[in-house]
């Protein structure tokens, strides 16, 4: 197991080096270079000459290269363009608030798709299950930010049920020791404003969380209709235990196997979705902070940004890995 | 855990409509927040976050929003005007050259820190930026100095500072370099306020560093965590991409504020910020767009209020690009555009058709200037008269990201434009770019195509702030040199007697309308919404706007 | 990515002969699949017909029927109202499907032809190649499918084909896995150890033996593909991301301008965004059905 878990850490260098190579090149690639990114609006030749040097970006390509790995490993990513504050400062706020958001999504997807998919496969070949196959084939289609404009359209606006945008409304005044909100705010012990958090997330997150709901769902039927003609559960039946312990123990748990795998696939799209559902919601992550860098050219950022992200992603899949590796039996004995 | 099918089903519709149920029995507070006659709260909807809160570092309108309710400077201008009143100076004359300036100053003024206010600190900070260096002089930083002062000490450009000094306690005279018919009025720019000297010390307002590997840094946390001025309120806190707290100042010298509190909460999208304002969640927004107007207009629970139209909207031709150095062609492209349906279609009655290039409200402007008028088959003859092959190719550029009082979605402007001249004679091709840095920059290099889409708000009211900055000298925008036009402008700079002065402008409108470098197509007036309970609030033309004087009925 | 990666773990299959015509039976007999052949047989009628079907040209602007400067909801000679700019929302629509199925089609065949080439090439070569080809795959996964996307319309400058390049190099690292995973499972089936053993050619069994046989799984994924193709191109025309030209009937970037009028407008929103939810929605229903089809799991039970 640890040999395995080494193993896969080992691999992650080269993935993060090339990771590293393409992000540094792309950078490169963008039209207007890096230094009229930084001077902006009213830039001269001249000034632009002077950041160039100011940023070694005169220097030949492998030197900037170097420098760069070797900042960028002290944990040092650089100054944003537009802030001027340390990217650093600013992931620790973009940060926390994207994973709010998506692990939101992510239980309540897996709060309604489990079940969902289970009762579906239980009932296989009903109108229930055809209505949860229905639901859940709508779900994937529908564009993650045309359902957030939906959800916000006849929520926020029509009913003027919960809040259009941010993290918290601008009244509520709470310490962000974690920049989680929610978890800020119990620890301030303020109700009033978890409520507030809470509210914000809603949207967003039932938003974001569909496509994985109704992904979860799907995949948990098959994995439960699979399962539940094994041998073992005949065996299982046929020893007269109750319905619902072999639904627990044997059905549920091997059914978990793929739906644990999908959990991972998710992180991806999560991301993905994440940068159009902040979009709709102005909602101050990872999402909208990377898309409003690509448009100012705010390299430092990107840089930083980008690969943080995929870090976590590639990371998220490790770790989904690892836990597959646990839960199933035959992985473990070998 | 009981995995009974019909339970599920159940379990998962009694949580949805508990869901809605709870959301909704909590959503009803909506609109309760900050009442009160007097103090209160205020949540104003921002576009963006400010770059910083150092005043003498910044020239985007988010920034000096934001520096203008916690800073003065030396004069400033009576709310809603853009006449020049004192500040923190109380009077003010030049010696007979026009260069020596003696300021008298209020008396008992502190900053926010408590330290005194005094001229010794007027000439620490008139000293602090003109010996501004590296970094710092970069136009992204310095723009309004160098555009006003022109260089630094270093001395590597000409400046039109020379030097402060207190005289007394009260007293502090600036002396400048030659003599200069703008220069007061532009101290009344948010750029030129007073900050404390000890604060500046304090916070290492002028610490940053120049890494080899990672470029500027600033190291201090003056304009980031403690910004000290002499302003109606003080800054509290500031958390990137939600908000900007600012409080009463209790000690101010002048009318105290009336609000307790004033948060600046940026909202990028301009939905978003409408949406805002309905919910409850903030109590005013700046750039309403047109189409929002009768919504808003329709809701007895907000107001809308107009700003002079103190700004123009144009499409750019560069002569660079050929034919367009032939006044013909230049002429088919006004024949060619449907100006008058734009402005009257897109800008739900809050815009003008422009004839010249500045607004009709300033000085110097001429009522006999040439007009143009939307005339497909005459921008046909007149391509044909310039012996081009019709259609003719055109690259036209559009920006993208962007919001402006005078083209509130560029991109429906573009299209009806590129329409009607695809109408008469031209064949569009059309190319974008996101506003800053790539449009903005393409703009001034003159890379943006032959015509392009971009406009003007004026900076204070001096028609050498509109068609001084486009014409007076040539640039790579136009890409022509026209020397009746440039020589008409210095003239009526360095005039000092004003009804000459206004007369050398007309006579520059005409000339340049004549010439038609491009065409000016709107001046529009641009609206700011708030609560129908949000009450003091005076627009400006050049949207100096102070929230001191606004208070929650 | 998104859905179709999600779901490409899930498709596993081996090609025994005669799974074709079986498939095909199954196919019909399902009725999903029936409803998602008619969704897109409907969206490709319309796509090619679109000129008769239009009563009004797709760019043709009236800026006079705009009210308080938007625009007038469905009426008798607009059935789906009129946009910003007086256009005829139904004719847009309507050529807006001939767009994304062009964007569609042309993204995934991007990004299955380089992935196939690739994935052919690491499954058959194996050893250090196959390493380096999906070390590389890797890398790209690593990405967030619609930020890689972002990043090369960034670095390619806007515009149709490089949308379609952004959206197929998304979709190149799930083609290469897929049919490596598939080509290493059948290297070892005993047809091709057979044909190998009588002396077939290497090439010649790659592509009369082992391609054939991994292909459907490819199918599956490559139908799926197009679902997801056409919601990517929509979210980067959303991103304000779309076709150079902003007069193009495209569905995404139809549905960017119009969130600004949602208040005022909000058909301008509803419209396109079915039409998205419409078109995708067939090719799923198809995708699954050719997934069940398929898939020898389902034998006998669908």
């Amino acid at each position: 197991m640890l040999k395995f878990v080494v193993r896969r850490l080992l691999l992650l260098v080269p993935i993060l080096l090339g990771l590293s190579i393409l992000v540094f090149v792309w950078i490169r690639a963008l039209p207007g270079g890096p230094a009229q990114a930084l001077l902006g609006e009213r830039a001269t030749r001249e000034s632009v000459e002077q950041i160039e040097r100011q940023y070694g970006l005169n220097k030949p390509i492998h030197v900037q290269y170097w420098s760069y790995l070797s900042t960028t490993a002290r944990g040092d990513l650089g100054t944003s363009i537009t802030t001027r504050r340390p990217v650093t400062d600013e992931l620790k706020q973009r940060f926390p608030a994207t994973i709010e958001l998506t692990l939101a999504a992510m239980l309540f997807s897996l709060a309604f798709g489990i079940p969902l998919g289970f009762a579906a496969a239980k009932r296989y070949g009903t109108s229930l299950d055809h209505a949860s196959l229905v639901f859940s084939l709508l779900g994937v289609s529908i564009p993650v930010f045309f359902l957030a404009i939906l959800l916000k359209y006849v929520f926020a606006v029509k009913l003027g049920l919960l809040p259009t945008v941010g993290r918290i409304s601008a009244l509520l005044d709470i310490e962000h020791p974690t920049n989680f909100y929610l978890l800020d705010a119990l620890l301030a012990g303020d109700l009033n404003a978890f409520w507030d958090v809470f509210k914000h997330l809603l949207l967003p997150a039932v938003a974001l969380g569909s496509i994985p709901l109704a992904i979860i769902a799907r995949i948990t039927r098959a994995a439960v209709l699979d399962v539940q003609n094994e041998d073992y559960v005949r065996t299982a039946r046929a020893k007269g235990l109750s319905p619902r312990v072999v639904d627990e123990r044997h059905i549920f748990r091997n059914a978990l196997l793929p739906i644990v795998t999908i959990i991972g696939l998710q992180a991806g799209l999560l991301l993905s979705g994440a940068v159009l559902t902040e979009t709709v919601f102005a909602f101050p992550g990872m999402g909208t902070w990377l898309v409003d860098a690509i448009r100012a050219r705010n390299f430092p950022v990107l840089q930083g940004g980008i690969l943080f992200v995929s870090l976590v992603f590639v990371l998220v899949n490790l770790l989904v890995d690892v836990l597959y590796a646990v839960i199933n039996p035959r992985i473990r004995v070998s | 855990m009981d995995l009974k099918p019909r339970k599920f089903v159940l379990l998962i519709a009694a949580s949805a409509l508990a869901f809605v149920l709870v959301a909704g029995g909590c959503g009803g507070d909506k609109k309760k927040s900050s009442s009160g006659g007097n103090g209160g709260e205020l949540v104003f909807g921002t576009t963006a976050d400010p770059v910083v809160l150092d005043p003498a570092l910044v020239s985007d309108g988010e920034s000096l929003r934001a520096a203008d309710q916690m800073f003065e400077g030396l004069v400033t201008l009576k709310p809603g005007t853009t006449e020049v009143v004192a500040g923190l100076a109380k009077s003010w004359e030049a010696d007979a050259a026009g260069t020596a300036w003696t300021f008298q100053l209020q008396d008992g003024v502190t900053f926010h820190d408590g330290t005194p206010f005094n001229a010794d600190a007027v000439c620490f900070n008139f000293d602090r930026w003109y010996n501004f260096k590296g970094p710092f002089q970069a136009e992204s930083a310095t723009y309004y100095w160098q555009a006003v002062f022109g260089g630094f000490s270093d001395g590597k450009e000409e400046s039109l500072y020379k030097s402060c000094e207190a005289t007394d306690d009260s007293t502090a005279v600036i002396t400048i370099t030659k003599a200069s018919s703008s220069f007061l009025g532009a101290l009344a720019l948010t750029n030129f306020t007073i900050a404390s000297p000890d604060a500046l010390a304090k916070y290492d307002a002028d610490e940053g560093s120049v890494d080899e590997e990672t470029g500027f840094k600033p190291t201090g946390t003056y304009g980031t965590e403690h910004p000290t001025g002499t302003g109606p309120f003080k800054f509290e806190s500031w958390t990137r991409g939600d908000r900007l707290v600012m409080v009463k100042n209790d000690d101010y010298w002048g009318d105290k504020a009336k609000l307790d509190r004033l948060i600046f909460r940026p909202i990028s999208d301009n939905a978003a910020r409408l949406q805002a304002l309905q919910n409850g969640e903030i109590q005013g927004y700046d750039l309403v767009e047109p189409q929002d107007v009768a919504t808003i207009e329709g809701d007895s629970d907000l107001q809308i209020l107009d700003r002079p139209a103190f700004n123009v909207g144009y499409v750019t031709i560069n002569q660079k690009v050929k034919p367009f150095d032939q006044i013909e062609v230049r002429q088919a492209v006004a024949a060619g555009l449907d100006r008058e349906a734009v402005v009257s279609q897109f800008y739900a009655g809050r815009g003008e058709v422009a004839k010249e290039f500045m607004p009709p409200s300033l000085e110097g402007y001429s009522d006999n200037v040439e007009e143009y008028t939307y005339d497909p088959a005459k921008a046909k003859s007149l391509l044909q008269k310039a012996g081009v092959t019709i259609p003719l190719k055109v690259d036209f550029w559009y920006p993208t990201d962007i919001s402006r009082p005078y083209m509130p979605d560029p991109k429906r402007n573009f299209e009806a434009f590129a329409a009607s001249l695809n109408k008469s004679g031209f064949k569009v091709v059309p190319h974008s770019a996101p506003w800053s840095p790539d449009y903005v920059g393409r703009v001034d290099e003159g890379t943006a195509g032959a015509l392009n889409l971009i406009g003007w708000t004026g900076d204070y009211g001096d028609p050498d702030n509109f068609i001084g900055v486009f014409f007076q000298r040539p640039s790579s925008q136009w890409g022509f040199t026209n020397d009746e036009i440039s020589n008409t402008l210095d003239k009526a700079e360095s005039e000092t007697d004003a009804a000459k002065r206004t007369e050398l402008y007309m006579e520059a409108n005409q000339e340049i309308m004549r010439f038609l470098p491009g065409v000016p197509y709107v001046h529009t007036k641009p609206a700011i919404a708030f609560n129908s309970n949000v009450e003091g609030y005076k627009t400006s033309p050049v949207s100096l706007e102070p929230f001191s004087l606004v208070s929650i009925g | 990515m998104s859905v179709a990666e999600a779901e490409a773990r899930e498709v596993r299959l081996d090609a025994p002969s005669g799974l074709w015509s079986e498939a095909w039976r199954r196919l019909r007999r399902n009725p999903g699949a029936i409803v998602g052949f008619v969704l897109v047989a409907a969206f490709v009628t319309v796509a090619i017909f679109a000129p008769l079907i239009a009563t009004h040209g797709p760019r043709e602007q009236n800026l006079s029927l705009l009210q308080g400067s938007c625009c007038p909801g469905p009426s008798g000679s607009h059935f789906f109202g009129v946009d910003a700019l007086g256009r005829d929302l139904f004719s847009r629509v309507v050529y807006g499907a001939r767009f994304s199925l062009l964007i569609g089609v042309v993204s995934v065949a991007v990004g299955l032809s380089v992935g196939l080439l690739i994935g052919a090439v690491a499954g058959y070569l194996g050893g250090w190649i196959d390493s380096i080809l999906m070390r590389l795959m890797d890398i790209m996964l690593s990405i967030p499918g619609l930020l890689l996307a972002i990043g090369i319309v960034a670095a390619l400058g806007p515009g149709l084909t490089q949308i379609m390049i952004a959206v197929g190099a998304t979709q190149v690292p799930i083609f290469a896995r897929l049919l490596r995973g598939s080509i290493l499972a059948t290297r070892e089936a005993d047809y091709v150890l057979a044909a190998r053993a009588v002396g077939v050619k290497r090439r010649s069994i790659l592509v009369s033996h082992i391609l054939p046989n991994s292909l459907s799984p490819v199918i599956v994924q490559g139908t799926l593909a197009l679902a997801t193709a056409i919601i990517d191109v929509a979210g980067l025309g959303f991103l304000g991301l779309g076709p150079q030209d902003p007069s193009t009937p495209e569905w995404g970037t139809m549905l960017t301008d119009t969130t600004r009028y949602l208040q005022t407008a909000p058909f301008l929103a509803l419209i396109p965004g079915a039409a998205i939810v419409v078109s995708v929605l067939g090719f799923n229903l198809i995708g699954d059905g050719l997934r069940e089809a398929l898939d020898p799991r389902f034998r006998g039970r669908a």
